[in-house]
């Protein structure tokens, strides 16, 4: 660990902020956590290729692989990302703008059935 | 800010998908019933490549030999445009993506679909696990388990696009063009060109990235600094790469 004392100033407090000896708050979670991480993406691309084989295409299909999809971004940004440990308002600043794109994923996905047939 | 980047970033690939979706499915699927016709074909297809006439004399073995290997070329060659005759790969249906990336290293001629690209996805998840390992190691102040688990994160990211390269030159040497594809609309080809190129490219900057750190942990730049921050920017960038393949994946070989 270093030896640095400005090692918990606030990058707002002006005064005592030196950013050339600035030393970031570290925070360790541990590795039980990664592998756990790790079987569960696995388990989840595994079920997703066993869906492909076993279900018959069909739009409820897609919409599970997508949902399959979001659940395996949920662990990477949320552990490998760390995103859990982030203020709460970063992540609604991500997760808000990405909600709507999914949204917007199965819209023209439907949306498309209709192309060129009018 | 990287989180700022990733998010535009993460902009940029939904837009693609989104075109993927919606261009995919303003062409007809792929009846079901085809694809299981046309799976019954490439186990035929691989009996005829696999067994030759074994039942020949000794003397006459070694042409037979040659005369079959040159059959099963000249049948691989035609076998894409002899199944459009039949009514399979036409412009009008999207073809089934398991019909289309259905080959393995060392296994030529044999019908896997989505084994290579399951493989793919496992090396780039085990990447971004090494990643996180070297990211908490460096919060752990430990400069070699950091360099340790940078190296494997680059090897990784170096089997990874080795695969990818794989997989293009398959699908081009069976005929697919940014402009044309065999198995069907060109849209197909010119959006898995466009998207997994995009892709591509991500990993390889991840890449470079990820051999900077290294080297610079090798230096003791971050040791001398006092904080690993460095590491953990660069992994984020690096999850994301991984995030983005997790929904390319989707979209490309399941959707």
């Amino acid at each position: 660990m270093s030896s640095h004392t400005n090692n918990n100033v606030d990058i707002h407090d002006t005064e005592n902020y030196d950013p050339t000896t600035w030393v970031p708050k570290v925070e360790s979670h541990g590795t039980k956590d990664i592998w756990g991480r790790f079987w569960i993406l696995s388990f989840l691309t595994i079920a997703d290729i066993v869906a492909y084989f076993v279900w018959p295409p069909s739009m409820s299909r897609n919409i599970f692989f997508i949902v399959m999809g979001v659940l395996k971004a949920w662990f990477i940004v949320g552990t490998f990302m760390h995103m859990k440990h982030e203020h709460k308002k970063l992540g609604y600043m991500i997760i808000l703008p990405m909600a709507f794109i999914i949204f917007f994923l199965f819209w023209m996905m439907y949306e498309g059935n209709f192309w060129g047939t009018i | 800010m990287m989180w700022v980047f990733l998010l535009s970033d993460a902009f940029t690939f939904s837009s693609l998908l989104i075109a993927y979706g919606a261009i995919r499915y303003s062409y007809d699927s792929t009846p079901i019933e085809q694809i299981d016709a046309l799976e019954l074909k490439f186990a035929e297809n691989v009996q005829e490549k696999f067994a030759p006439d074994v039942a020949e004399t000794a003397s006459h073995a070694a042409t037979a030999l040659e005369h079959g290997a040159e059959h099963a070329a000249e049948h691989a060659e035609h076998f894409i445009p002899a199944l459009r005759e039949l009514g399979v790969f036409t412009e009008a249906q999207w073809p089934s993506p398991d019909l289309v990336f259905n080959h393995f290293p060392f296994a030529h001629g044999l019908h896997l679909p989505l084994i290579f690209v399951s493989l793919m996805t496992l090396i780039l998840i085990l990447s971004s696990v090494t990643m996180v390992l070297g990211v908490e190691a460096g919060q752990q102040g430990d400069q070699k388990a950091v360099s340790k688990w940078m190296l494997l994160t680059i090897i990784g990211g170096f089997m990874f696009l080795g695969c990818q390269a794989w997989e293009w030159t398959n699908f081009i040497s069976a005929g697919a063009r940014m402009w044309s594809n065999p198995y069907g609309p060109p849209a197909f080809a010119a959006l898995f060109f466009g998207v997994t190129g995009f892709h591509g490219f991500h990993v390889f900057s991840g890449v470079v990235l990820n051999i900077i750190i290294y080297i610079n942990n090798l230096k003791g730049t971050y040791a001398k600094r006092g904080h690993y921050e460095m590491v953990e920017k660069v992994g984020l960038y690096w999850h994301f790469v991984d995030l983005v393949w997790v929904f390319v994946f989707t979209f490309f070989y399941l959707i």
